[in-house]
């Protein structure tokens, strides 16, 4: 079979994505996470003595657990199957991936087993949030130096 | 099932429609009303706020407001405006204007309280409040 004829052959065959529908599942799941997220934000603020600008951290390290939770349960996995990118953009989505990564390289050992694999998945973002977060307050800092911005 | 949703989905609809009202309220231990009808001139006047709640206590003045939905990025121009304003008409006062939901919260709160002390105590703890950052 020639390469071309492979090519529209398997282009018959195989079934269109759904991207309207995809996109309407991540629309809805994505969108309860963030409520569910802003719940625990409003928990915090009028149960404990956060602010609007110190209530972030608690609440990021609420919503990695409920995910470390889920991850482990395997709850995670359908959700992610279910709402694709709605589950993996929110924070909970960098959650599942370090967890699921800790998850399968724990029979390796401690240290290089999780230790070395931890990461492997959520390095990245890391190293992009970090870099990025450095450039975005170098040009701040410019900005505010100029006169142009405040901080 | 449809019905079903409908009956729950109809008041979530109407419910925005309601509370177009500016609901402004003071807190003054002294009840002196023409301090009282200045910071409503005050807030009154500000277009871009839906509610606020003042509280007079010893030498500060407190007052959290909260900014209209979708305009929460113009917070901190709301807060310095608000400020400049009522810097000028209490100059014997501490003035301090947050747009922080946890100010607003507490400072209704505080708007029933019959202890004074109480209330100048807890003042004080919402400007320590509001100063951290992390």
């Amino acid at each position: 079979m020639e390469q071309e004829q492979y090519k529209t052959l398997e282009q018959q065959v195989t079934p269109p994505t759904p991207y309207l529908k995809n996109a309407i599942k991540a629309f809805i799941v994505g969108g309860i996470i963030c409520t569910i997220g802003h719940a625990i934000t409003y928990f915090y603020i009028i149960f404990f003595d956060f602010t609007e600008k110190t209530v972030g951290n608690p609440t990021v390290s609420t919503m990695i657990f409920l995910s470390m939770l889920l991850t482990g349960f395997g709850l995670y996995k359908k959700l992610g199957q279910f709402a694709g990118a709605g589950s993996a953009v929110p924070v909970t989505g960098f959650g599942n991936a370090v967890i699921s990564a800790a998850i399968e390289h724990r029979t390796e050992g401690v240290v290089l087993g999780i230790g070395g694999n931890i990461f492997k998945l959520a390095g990245s973002v890391i190293l992009f949030g970090v870099a990025s977060a450095f450039f975005v307050a170098l040009i701040k800092l410019i900005l505010v130096s100029i006169g142009v911005a405040q901080w | 099932m449809k019905k079903i949703t409908l009956f729950f989905f109809v008041p979530l609809l109407l419910a925005g429609c309601s509370g177009n009202e500016k609901t402004i309220d003071v807190y003054d231990v002294f009840d002196d009303a023409e301090k009282s009808v200045e910071v409503r001139d005050v807030l009154n006047s500000n277009e871009d706020i839906y509610s606020g709640t003042a509280i007079f206590a010893d030498n500060d003045l407190l007052v959290a407001v909260q900014a209209k939905p979708w305009l929460d990025y113009k917070k901190g121009k709301i807060e310095e405006e608000l400020t400049k304003q009522l810097e000028d008409r209490f100059s014997d006062y501490n003035v301090l204007v947050s747009a922080d939901y946890k100010l607003y919260w507490e400072a209704n709160k505080l708007i029933n309280e019959e202890d004074q002390q109480k209330v100048t105590d807890e003042v004080k703890k919402l400007k320590d409040l509001e100063k951290e950052e992390t």
